[in-house]
């Protein structure tokens, strides 16, 4: 007689385990994040390494930019069935970014700079014994891009540019397993891995006079692939062997993404600008962990998350109060990729709506100085996870206040 | 200047930035909860694993349900809670590793193996009266009889006698000292049960003396009625809950009935030894169990028949049961018996239903629930099915539920409450409770 300890059909590994739209960070400049975060038309100043390459040869000198922010983001659900409502605990991240860059001698038609920014990152901690702990318990993920850029002014109209995109970065993922101990406490997986990928990002800028510019943009795909990441698992020893510690594999797209852009002075001291996103998250379809090891109870896990695309559209203004002092407003309207039925608790993503604003003081001609405010928030979403009759369900919202501080330095 | 607008800008979106869901006010309908009896047998005792102990009452459904219900206006819930947590009369079972008679180690149910707490048969009656008077094993017909604690205890049962502020009156005495508005009543399993975990060693329907009987059904909607008129005599609103069919839970599914795995030669000498008796047939491979019928006479197991989890696993592994050895009737539920045990659960469930709605009362149906659950469901984000130990839902006894089993029931009882009398009382966070303990 064969007794038969497996504990497969108990768990759903995984099933939940993703990331997206809300781990796309548009924080990669100052100026632009106080405008809705729109800048592909517009070359403001070094971070346009970022938002439009073709626009670095348009500045007039080497530039460094440079700035940091803290996001507080803030998710909560409510599950329809037992009236609880969950939120994630209290949790600050730092993104950043880094930029030198310009022509390479006054009055050269050829610009070289080298960015380093952070367009993806965040996470999530929920309460270990949360209604969605099989899920998630906590996700973090942080990415760093490193784009050496070069742009060449072809005439008083046209600029182009072109960046190579290294980017690398961690994860870490936990979620309780099905299986107590002795004291009743749930068994845990945490996954942690290192993450790199390669792309590129090209960029056009158009100055059709000093009041209207026009910027295109094509940042491309950059596969994050964890190729050697650990396994862990803390579970009772008496099942210890049906989970054991192992490396993963895995891969997430970061979308590619084009945008078009205008921008154009009413005024001498306003500066509006539009800019519209197509964001390739199509590439998400599935979400898939490969194990070196397997059990029983320890598969591949491959669930589907059949992103869709989406546009996104970003507008705002900045005033020139004086030589010195100017000031920035702007809207965001940021529709999800993430299909009904697929809202899951690791990223419970919904539209975003983004307001923002931020001022800019030179205390001399050429230190600019800083600051921005980004508030996001999402409508209130009802959502199913896929995931039998008694799965998951609620409404999500999220809510997040991005402050940032910044300097431009002019050589 | 500009500092001081952006901070003033920030603390005024501070409160903004938190998130702000809401869900609305759980409502009682048209009952009234304040005072919640919960009336039945193990199954609403608290017993898991084999036995009755503190962890497990602190896990009913009864309590679960009284949980929710203060949140339309329950109150106090009182349970005839036990001191220790290893069970009472016998130890409950944990799992631990075992070596098997061929020196194989696994993980397999064993008994806890700290002392019982005598304490615990003293009486707690002056404690009373509790909301919970769940008694392991107590039949639906015991429910009239006078003086059925002080039977029980005499035949080493002391649950009832425990609680009891007269041991000498009926059951039913004991539970209407609550002045319920509101109660659940879950009884019956143990008239169709006890025949079934037995092995149908016992009589069929017709004769109802000892416990290893199918209660008649006529006795059995006699005394139900009787349970049902008398608690609902004051108004009491409530929930009835069907049996289910015994046959579906681990306790009969989890021990395969062809595991006899034979060599030929092994096949040819059996097959010369039972000379074709009863069509007792061997062959190169798996074979079907040698049992004995409800008569004592050999035949193989066949589909629909069910060899018990209480079978000394070391008897089939090493002492020759199932092949030369029939499996003795004790252990074995036969087509015949099965039979029976499906025609009283249809019996005493319409006897159910129809006291349901006579009374205008909720009616439960436990019965296909647990089909549901045999079939597997997921609750956010585990699953549960009717496998032995790693199902999550059923104990390690496989007639009793885990924490989670429990959470899961009351569940299912609130969505049959909340369908009845409009309320709108929200389920139990299930996964927040433990299933089976591994070590």
């Amino acid at each position: 007689m064969k007794r038969l300890f497996s504990i497969g059909t108990a768990l759903t590994l995984f099933a939940g385990t993703a990331f997206g739209a809300g781990y796309q960070l548009n924080l990669q400049g100052l100026r632009q994040l106080g405008m809705g975060g729109s800048g592909t038309a517009w070359p403001w100043d070094a971070s346009t390494i970022f938002y439009n390459p073709g626009g670095l040869a348009r500045l007039d000198g080497i530039q460094a930019s440079v700035s940091g922010l803290m996001i507080i983001p803030t998710v909560q659900f409510a599950q329809a069935s037992t009236g609880n409502v969950y939120t994630t605990q209290s949790q600050q991240f730092y993104p950043f970014n880094v930029y030198v860059g310009g022509p390479v001698a006054k009055g050269s038609k050829l610009a070289v700079g080298v960015g380093v920014y952070t367009p993806f990152g965040s996470g999530l901690t929920w309460d270990n014994n949360w209604a969605g702990k099989y899920f998630i318990q906590s996700i973090y993920l942080q990415s760093i891009f490193i784009q050496p850029t070069a742009s060449y002014r072809i005439n008083d109209i046209i600029s182009v540019g072109a960046g190579f995109i290294y980017a690398f970065g961690n994860l870490e993922v936990k979620q309780a397993l099905p299986v107590s101990n002795e004291n009743g406490v749930d068994g845990q997986a945490d996954l942690k891995g290192n993450a790199n990928g390669t792309g590129y990002n090209l960029g056009v800028q158009l100055k059709a006079s000093d009041k209207l510019q026009f910027g295109l943009t094509y940042r491309s795909q950059v596969n994050m692939k964890v190729k050697s990441g650990n396994a862990n698992f803390n579970v009772p020893p008496t099942v210890a062997s049906l989970f054991p510690s192992t490396n993963f594999s895995s891969q997430l797209p970061l979308p590619q993404v084009a945008s078009i852009g205008v921008g154009y002075k009413p005024i001498k001291k306003l500066t509006l600008q539009l800019d519209v996103n197509f964001i390739g998250w199509s590439a998400y379809d599935s979400l898939k962990f490969d194990f070196s090891k397997q059990t029983a109870d320890l598969k591949n896990q491959h669930a589907p998350r059949l992103y869709q695309n989406t546009v996104a559209f970003r507008l705002g203004g900045n005033y020139d109060f004086s030589k010195k002092f100017s000031a920035m407003a702007g809207a965001a309207y940021d529709p999800t990729p993430v299909h009904d039925g697929f809202v899951s608790p690791e990223l419970p993503d919904a539209d975003r709506i983004v307001l923002t604003c931020g001022v800019a003081y030179s205390p001399i001609r050429k230190l600019t100085v800083m600051a921005a405010l980004e508030y996001t928030t999402t409508a209130k979403r009802n959502s199913t996870y896929n995931d039998g009759p008694l799965s998951l369900n609620g409404q999500y919202q999220t809510k997040a206040l991005t402050p940032g501080l910044g300097i431009n330095y002019n050589f | 200047m500009k500092k001081i607008y952006s901070v003033g800008l920030l603390v005024c979106l501070l409160a903004a930035c938190k998130p702000d869901l809401k869900t609305s006010a759980p409502k009682p309908g048209n009952a009234d909860f304040s005072v919640y009896l919960a009336v039945g047998n193990s199954l609403t005792a608290g017993y898991a694993d084999n036995s009755l102990y503190l962890t497990g009452q602190q896990n009913s459904y009864p309590l679960r349900l009284s949980e929710q219900f203060k949140l339309v206006g329950g109150g106090a819930f009182k349970q005839p809670l036990l001191m220790s947590d290893v069970g009472l009369p016998s130890p409950k079972l944990v799992l631990a590793l075992s070596t098997s008679c061929l020196g194989v180690t696994s993980l397999s149910p064993v008994p806890d193996p700290q002392p019982v707490n005598w304490a615990d048969t003293i009486s707690i009656a002056s404690q009373g009266p509790f909301n919970n008077v769940g008694v392991p094993g107590i039949r639906c017909i015991d429910y009239i009889v006078p003086g059925y604690a002080l039977l029980a205890k005499a035949s080493g049962i002391p649950y009832a006698s425990r609680f009891f502020a007269n041991p000498a009156a009926r059951p039913l005495d004991e539970a209407l000292r609550i002045k319920a508005t509101f109660f659940t009543c879950w009884l019956g399993s143990n008239d169709v049960l006890l025949y079934a975990t037995g092995g149908g060693i016992g009589n069929d329907p017709g004769t109802n003396v000892s416990p290893a009987d199918i209660s008649a059904p006529a006795f059995f909607d006699a005394a139900y009625n009787i349970v049902i008129d008398s608690l609902t005599s004051k108004g009491a609103k409530g929930a009835l809950m069907n049996i289910p069919d015994v046959t579906a839970i681990p306790f009969f599914t989890t021990v395969p009935i062809n595991a006899l795995v034979l060599r030929q030669g092994q096949a040819d000498s059996l097959n010369a030894a039972y000379q074709g008796l009863n069509g007792i047939h061997f062959a190169a491979g798996a074979n079907n169990f040698v049992v004995q019928d409800h008569n004592g006479v050999p035949k193989q197991i066949q589909q629909g028949e069910y060899i018990l989890l209480t079978v000394p696993q070391d008897s089939l592994t090493c002492k020759g049961w199932g092949s030369l050895k029939p499996i003795p009737s004790q252990y074995v539920l036969t087509s015949e018996e099965v039979a029976n045990v499906k025609a009283a659960t249809i019996a005493y469930n319409t006897t159910i239903q129809t006291a349901a709605t006579n009374h205008n009362l909720a009616y439960i149906d436990m019965n296909s629930y647990l089909k549901t659950l045999t079939a597997g469901i997921t609750f956010d984000g585990a699953a549960y099915n009717a496998t032995f130990v790693t199902g999550g839902a059923f104990s390690l006894d496989g007639v009793h539920l885990t924490p989670r089993g429990y959470a899961l029931a009351a569940n299912f009882i609130i969505q049959g409450i909340n369908a009845k009398y409009g309320s709108t009382i929200p389920a139990v966070d299930a996964n927040k409770y433990s299933g089976v303990k591994f070590p």
